[in-house]
């Protein structure tokens, strides 16, 4: 099995799960974040278990991951600024939306067409970060350059 | 049709299942953000092939399909608070309040190097320092604001 099959099903259980239980709905989210609701925190609380143990597990299993070969590791990682003030945009974008990328993926894929605005809204924002943090991968833009050289220029031509 | 509403302990172990299926098969950790990040990462440098985290984002999306095939149709109607209160010609800043709300969890995800998956389950399952204080701020967050547009709707 390739992992890009093994990928692609995983995602279809994950999507199916997240759907079904409603966390797709902006109303189950909204109930929760307003404390009308245990269900999210629940559910929330039940995965984090679950997988903690399987984790756990896996670790103490000292087995190579199936289809990378990888020895099953990880290493902590320490909170930085990053964490925290993303988190913050992250959290702000969470409650006016009342969905997060996974419910945001489920909406399109049921066909409802607000998720659509939130949808492309990820997607430039993915872009905006990529498009910062890998100056490498860019092109030579001389855009700024050109701006510095015309102030310069127009009070000499005045 | 599908019964409406998984219970809170089929649906949560079912999603913990997804993390611990992810570290072992590729000994990674589970992130929905993780897959736009590397189709929009390709799609960049004009490449289609996208590694198993991109194909598991079009799974999710896929999953949403299948169930509302199953269902007999999307699992709800309008959209939350912004249909429930903004009427007439109000309903024009829907779309770019969502949009505006979409960039700011896809650029805060990525800075925070994950979501509500990436650092909320999975990252906290690892019991990572990092995803710890990234899904306490990010709750923080999203319940103020909620109470916030819940005294201006009101």
């Amino acid at each position: 099995m390739s992992s890009r099959v093994a990928g692609l099903g995983v995602g279809l259980v994950f999507g199916v799960g997240l759907s079904w239980s409603g966390l797709t709905s902006p109303d189950v989210i909204r109930q929760a974040l307003l404390f009308e609701s245990s269900y999210l925190f629940l559910v929330f609380a039940s995965a984090v278990l679950v997988a903690a143990v399987g984790l756990a597990l896996l670790r103490r299993s000292e087995m190579r991951a199936l289809l990378t070969r990888a020895p099953v590791n990880w290493t902590p990682e320490r909170p930085a600024h990053r964490h925290i003030a993303g988190s913050a945009l992250f959290g702000v974008g969470w409650g006016i939306a009342d969905a997060c990328p996974g419910p945001i993926a489920t909406q399109v894929g049921q066909g409802i067409a607000w998720g659509l605005f939130t949808f492309a809204g990820v997607v430039f924002g993915v872009y905006l970060f990529l498009r910062r943090n890998q100056p490498e991968t860019e092109p030579a833009i001389d855009a700024p350059v050109t701006r510095d050289v015309r102030m310069r220029v127009t009070p000499a031509t005045r | 049709m599908l019964h409406p509403q998984l219970a809170w302990y089929i649906a949560g172990p079912v999603l913990g299942l997804c993390v611990v299926a992810c570290r072992a098969l590729f000994n990674a950790r589970l992130g929905v953000t993780g897959g736009y990040s590397e189709i929009i990462g390709r799609l960049r440098e004009g490449q289609l092939a996208f590694d198993w985290r991109g194909w598991f984002l079009i799974g999710v999306v896929l999953g949403g399909g299948l169930y509302a095939l199953a269902a007999g149709g999307p699992d709800f109607h309008g959209y939350g608070w912004l249909t429930a209160h903004l009427h007439g010609s109000a309903q024009a800043a829907i779309a770019p309040i969502l949009l505006a709300a979409g960039v700011l969890i896809g650029y805060g995800a990525k800075l925070a190097g994950g979501c509500t998956s990436g650092n909320g389950l999975s990252g906290t399952a690892m019991f990572s320092p990092a995803s710890l204080a990234a899904t306490a701020t990010f709750f923080a967050t999203a319940i103020v604001v909620s109470f916030l547009i819940e005294a201006v709707v009101s």
